[in-house]
């Protein structure tokens, strides 16, 4: 047993200020909190008392507070865009009552290897919105590398445009509830049967996340009748650890072939 | 079935309704007075010799009550954790707290303490001190000489049979008959393929559980999560040499057994805490400690070897089963026995047989009962073994299987030479609808219409069937036994006291139809009570898919006795002459005066009127046979080509359990198992490190299926007329787990033309094999 | 520490530690309904619904909910005034051991409440938070099937 205070500010400028005096941790849903070993801290700032439940929509950018819920994230989404890769990368994760406990705060603060949320932020160009001794709007990926950002602030939001790419998401599982070996996240620009951009993100390889620079400028202005798929997957080249469940091996031989499919299946279907 | 009353209908289950609103009650869930909890502290290594333990830093932390190991052990028994009929075939290997340790997870020491946080901090502080012995994992490496040994000389089985700690061998079992080497130089062709099976958890969704305490009287209870509470009893007391008669077991609701609460691994731990402390104790394991330090499925390789004329008859068939029984030998002989006796018996007719089943010791967790039992590992081999067979001949293989199985009137040489540790019982098949099973399972899945037809409904994909037959059996012949007393209230009710063991099955549903068929009363007149060593009578428990077989004809037994009883207080009644008299709707008629008594009024009458005595019976019951169900399974699954990857699309199952005494449930138990079944096929595995350990004893990473993986499902229940079996029942419990691994393997071979020997087919494995054609 | 929960239905008192998760509590609170079958988030036999959304109470701290709804099995319906779900889970043969079954009825009554007449697709997936070993589930969906019509059969008619 552990002696943990437990805060409930009020206010965002009250749990900053507790973050800075004492040795705790934020508190969200706390589905990743619990399993760690909680030795090292006295306590926990619980967030749901403050005001980041909150969902706002202005013209083309969307805003979510960071209290809520994956399960709120995707009925949201789902009433405005039903396309948008968040909700493609999130509506099936983990199962139905942990998507009614993951906040996206804590699913950003912590991003696990299986982070099913890292690679829709990325290729949306999403900000992440912090309060406290980093204040202000940071790109994901900087947010990503740079984890001092996170020292003594909190993640209060995420805030991302719409946009009318087309999207798809593939999770990499051995049954339906899994956490994924890898999740391909792919956004593909098209008009006029050519592919004008794209942005591709893999998650859970060695690096975290790997952008998939040789398939995106393969892509670009190309023609979709020209693309030849079994091209698309030999350029994929990224690398696994293993640590977990998945053979590093097979996973590389699969991304190439799930990302070629993805692309293939969008391209047909338009 | 002529006109029945409870036989043959979906009765609900007795306890359901206090199950579905939480107020039934497991083990963890009775209140108990200021309990001691306790933790246990696991070897970290697969083999090693423990050289010292210093305790005294954990027992310093107030709340710690006793820290219990080798050292202040003393005087300890040897015994079998495995609850099986006694003696017990299995080895006397195991001691509760041993100077060596045998596999990562096993048992160093316990921690008793007033708090469960407590006990677990202060195994933190124990220090072990090991001699860190060189492990052997691989059954077949442990079995050659110089392999590393596990068990010293003082180990023992306590009947005759073959036993060798020397070399490791937990098990040696064999017969044979005919001339197999002559028939296989005089056929045609000889098909030798080796197969093999994994490492699996029971996973019920109970973790194994018990509480001990003295009771007002002081005598010693035991409330267990256990399908075997009459083993549990004297285990408890001869582990501890504590009196048998100050023991009581009471069984409470069980959430869910298969086999993995066969085994008394807790028990005598609990019981001699509350023995030595004067208090009551809980220990409820954490889902970690069920996957490394319960039991599991033994992982079993079966070099298959059959000599086939052109014709397609099997003229001869040598059998090697090599089971790796893990650190001790909990069930070690009887299921690699089992993978004889259930599985070769099938094709009675091949005239020339050779088995031999081994098992080995090794350096990883302990194998045990496990639905199937040995069964499913057999037919495993079998059933691709005759898939391989069939496709080199083009022979039809559901007509070949039809034209080989056993029959109704037929026996096997088998049966009699393979029993449990000794000989077995000659036994003629009394019932068998396995052509109907494949007709039926084969119509359901569209056989005709999608065997070797490669469908492809989507790029890169592509489908195929496969089929899994097997039997097992019904109860153990002459070993088992089960008992039922009964007892009639005044208002016409009844109590039932069995010792038979529902542990989520339904078996006190069924029992009670069974009596109330008898009776001709419903359901709500019974009062069922079951496995209490101090209230019920004897049963052996829940195994070996023994309880509807056994224990309900000592029900049917004893309900007839009772209804003598009341056929004569009635024509006394009645001024009838008894033969005239009809039971039934609660009451006893007269046919030819129409004059009838109800059986409150009997109640009443009995007790309170004239020659008043207690309307009561008991009757035991020694299966002389074990009439094998049958069963017809069809995979239809779909395979990726390029990534390997497996999903199946369709699952049927077709049983012939005799009369199935309740549909629903039986259903149930099919679905069950089949559902086991095909997780075991493709996801589930234990996966260990280089050094033994297990690397995920989590259900994040034990992957077993949810509702949303479920392909379509389906059962066939074909009825037979068993005429052995009380209102023509056989058994269901087990059957449907044999199918799903070989039915997967033989439809992706249809599919892919790809075959996996090997066990679980995870879509890695297939690429690979995709990728060496 | 000590914290007020309002459970079904009613406000409750209750002692834990601070880093006490949600399914202990209750259980030591005599909510022995909510059955602990992992505590790790994976099999569902500790649901409940938590403003009324179901959740893995093993992966709450109970901190955390203070002055929140909770709803057990036993909020839903009891033996003598049983839920049509319970009712209908009995009647299907979906309850074996039963050790799961709270956990999937909460799940169900979720599912219904929200969604009255469920595809099986969409019942599958409201119950991808459970595990049951005995049922192989093919009951278990038999039995959301007819709650549901039960249900809207009951608004019919009301």
């Amino acid at each position: 047993m552990n002696n943990l205070n437990w805060y409930f500010p009020k206010t965002i400028k009250e749990a900053t200020d507790l973050i800075t005096k004492e040795k705790v941790l934020f508190h969200a849903g706390g589905t990743a909190l619990l399993p760690r070993n909680l030795d090292k801290i006295n306590g926990f700032i619980n967030l749901s008392d403050l005001p980041l439940h909150y969902f706002k929509k202005e013209n083309d950018t969307v805003e979510f507070g960071s209290m809520n819920t994956y399960a709120n994230i995707v009925s949201k989404i789902y009433e405005i865009d039903s396309e948008n890769i968040l909700l493609k990368s999130l509506q099936t994760s983990a199962d139905t009552p942990l998507r009614n406990r993951i906040t996206i705060g804590g699913s950003i603060a912590f991003a696990p290897p299986w982070s099913d949320i890292i690679g829709a932020l990325i290729v949306l160009d999403a900000k992440i919105l912090l309060s406290g001794e980093n204040n202000g709007d940071f790109p994901i990926e900087k947010f990503l590398q740079n984890p001092k950002l996170k020292q003594n602030s909190l993640v209060t939001g995420i805030k991302f445009n719409l946009s009318n790419w087309k999207s798809f998401s593939y999770r990499n599982i051995r049954t339906k509830k899994d956490m994924p070996a890898f999740h391909i996240v792919a956004m593909l620009k098209i008009e006029n049967e050519i592919i004008q951009d794209s942005k591709i993100i893999i998650t859970g390889t060695v690096n975290r996340f790997d952008k998939i620079i040789e398939v995106e400028n393969y892509l670009k202005n190309r023609k979709i009748d020209d693309i030849e798929f079994s091209q698309i997957e030999k350029l994929v080249d990224v690398k696994f650890t293993g640590k977990r469940f998945s053979d590093p091996e097979y996973s590389q031989k699969l991304v190439g072939i799930e990302l070629g499919r993805g692309i293939k299946k969008l391209v047909r279907n338009l | 079935m002529k006109n029945l009353n409870t036989i043959g209908k979906s009765k609900k289950k007795i306890d359901a309704l206090s199950l579905a609103t939480g107020s039934a009650k497991f083990v963890d869930d009775f209140e108990i007075k200021d309990p001691l909890f306790v933790s246990f502290l696991y070897s970290p290594y697969a083999h090693a010799e423990i050289v010292d333990i210093d305790d005294e830093n954990a027992k310093k932390i107030d709340g710690v009550v006793d820290i219990l190991h080798y050292k202040n052990v003393k005087n300890q028994k040897l015994h079998t954790t495995a609850g099986q009929g006694y003696p017990e075939p299995s080895p006397y290997d195991t001691v509760m707290f041993d100077s060596k340790m045998r596999y990562v997870g096993d048992r160093v020491a316990t921690v008793i303490a007033e708090t469960k946080q407590i006990a677990d901090n202060a195994v933190k502080k124990i220090t072990v001190k090991y001699n860190v012995l060189k492990p052997v994992f691989d059954s077949e490496e442990a079995l050659e000489k110089g392999a590393p040994r596990l068990h010293g000389d003082e180990r023992f089985v306590p009947i005759p049979v073959k036993y060798n700690s020397e070399n490791n061998l937990a098990a040696e079992v064999d017969f044979a008959f005919g001339d197999v080497e002559k028939a296989e130089k005089e056929s045609d062709f000889i098909i030798e393929k080796k197969y093999s099976t994994h490492y699996a958890s029971h996973a019920a969704i109970e973790p194994h559980s018990t509480i001990s305490y003295f009771d007002e009287m002081g005598r010693l209870v035991i409330i267990a999560s256990t399908q075997v509470p009459f083993h549990v009893r004297r285990i408890v007391s001869k582990v501890l040499d504590y009196p048998l008669s100050k023991i009581r077991v009471i069984k409470p609701r069980i959430g869910g057994g298969f086999g993995g609460k066969q085994e008394v691994f807790l028990e005598p731990i609990s019981a001699f805490i509350t023995i030595k402390h004067k208090r009551a104790v809980k220990i409820i394991l954490s889902r970690e400690e069920v996957f490394q330090s319960s039991r599991t499925r033994h992982p079993m390789k079966v070099k298959l070897k059959t000599a086939v004329k052109n014709s397609g008859e099997i003229t001869a068939l040598s059998l090697h089963a090599l089971l790796n029984t893990g650190a001790y030998g909990s069930h070690a002989l009887t299921i690699v026995s089992n993978a004889g006796s259930k599985v070769l018996p099938f094709f009675n007719k091949v005239k020339n047989i050779s088995f031999l089943g081994q098992s080995a010791y090794t350096n990883l967790p302990v194998g045990g009962a496990y639905r199937g039992y040995g069964a499913t590992q057999g037919y495993f081999a079998l059933n691709q073994q005759v898939d391989i067979i069939t496709r080199k001949l083009n022979l039809d293989i559901l007509e070949y299987i039809k034209k080989h199985h056993i029959k109704t009137g037929e026996t096997s040489e088998v049966f009699k030479a393979l029993g449990e540790g000794s000989e077995g019982v000659a036994q003629t098949i009394h019932s068998c609808e396995m052509d109907k099973c494949i007709d039926l399972g084969a119509k359901e899945i569209d056989w005709y219409n999608k065997r070797d037809k490669q469908i492809s409904l989507s790029e890169d994909k592509v489908r195929g069937v496969g089929i899994g037959f097997s039997m097992q059996g019904s109860g153990i012949p002459l070993i088992d036994m089960g008992a039922a007393s009964m007892k009639m209230n005044d208002d016409g009710s009844f109590n039932l006291f069995v010792g038979a063991t529902d542990i989520g099955t339904g078996s006190d549903t069924i029992l009670a139809q069974i009596a109330g068929e008898v009776l001709g009363i419903n359901l709500d007149k019974i009062i069922v009570l079951s496995s209490d060593t101090d209230l019920t009578p004897f049963d052996v428990g829940a195994y070996a898919s023994s309880t509807t077989y056994v224990s309900g004809t000592a029900v049917k037994n004893c309900a007839t006795k009772i209804k003598n009883q009341l056929l004569k207080v009635a024509s006394n009644m009645l001024d009838s002459d008894e033969k005239n008299l009809v039971i039934g709707n609660n009451k006893i008629t007269d046919e030819t005066t129409n004059k009838s008594v109800t059986l409150g009024e009997i109640g009443e009458y009995t007790l309170y009127t004239k020659d008043q005595f207690q309307v009561q019976a008991n009757a035991s019951y020694v299966p002389q046979l074990s009439p094998p169900p049958f069963i017809a399974q069809f995979a239809e699954v779909e395979v990726d080509k390029r990534t390997g990857e497996i999903e199946i699309i369709k699952f049927v199952s077709a049983v012939d359990c005799g009369v199935a005494l309740n549909p629903k449930l039986a259903e149930g138990q099919i679905e069950g198992a089949t559902v086991n079944g095909i997780c075991y096929a493709l996801t589930e595995e234990y996966k260990f490190s280089k050094s033994g350990k297990m690397t995920n004893k989590t259900f994040n990473d034990y992957k077993i299926w949810t509702a949303n993986d479920m392909p379509e499902m389906k059962t066939i229940i074909v009825e037979s007329d068993e005429e052995t079996g009380p209102f023509g029942a056989k058994s269901v419990g087990e059957i449907g787990i044999n199918g799903p691994l070989p039915a997967i393997a033989n439809a992706i071979y249809d599919a892919v033309g790809v075959r996996l020997y090997h066990a679980p087919f995870t879509a890695e494995k297939l690429y690979k094999e995709l990728n060496k054609k | 520490m000590k914290g007020t929960f309002i459970i079904n239905g009613q406000s409750k008192t209750m002692d834990f530690n601070s880093d006490e998760r949600l399914v202990i509590s209750l259980r030591n609170n005599g909510y022995t309904e909510v059955k602990n079958g992992c505590l790790e988030g994976e099999c569902g036999a500790c649901m409940i619904l938590l403003d009324d959304m179901p959740v893995h109470s093993c992966q709450i701290f109970t901190a955390s909910v203070q002055n929140k709804n909770i709803t057990t099995i036993k909020g839903i319906g009891d033996l003598h005034l049983p839920h049509i779900i319970q009712e209908s889970f009995v009647e299907a043969g979906a309850v074996q051991c039963g050790f799961c079954s709270p956990g999937f009825i909460i799940a169900t009554y979720a599912l219904l409440k929200k969604n009255p007449n469920p595809t099986e697709n969409e019942i599958k997936q409201a119950i991808d938070g459970n595990l049951c070993r005995c049922t192989g589930y093919v009951k278990i969906i038999d039995a959301i099937k007819n709650a549901s019509k039960l249900i809207q059969k009951e608004r019919v008619h009301s």
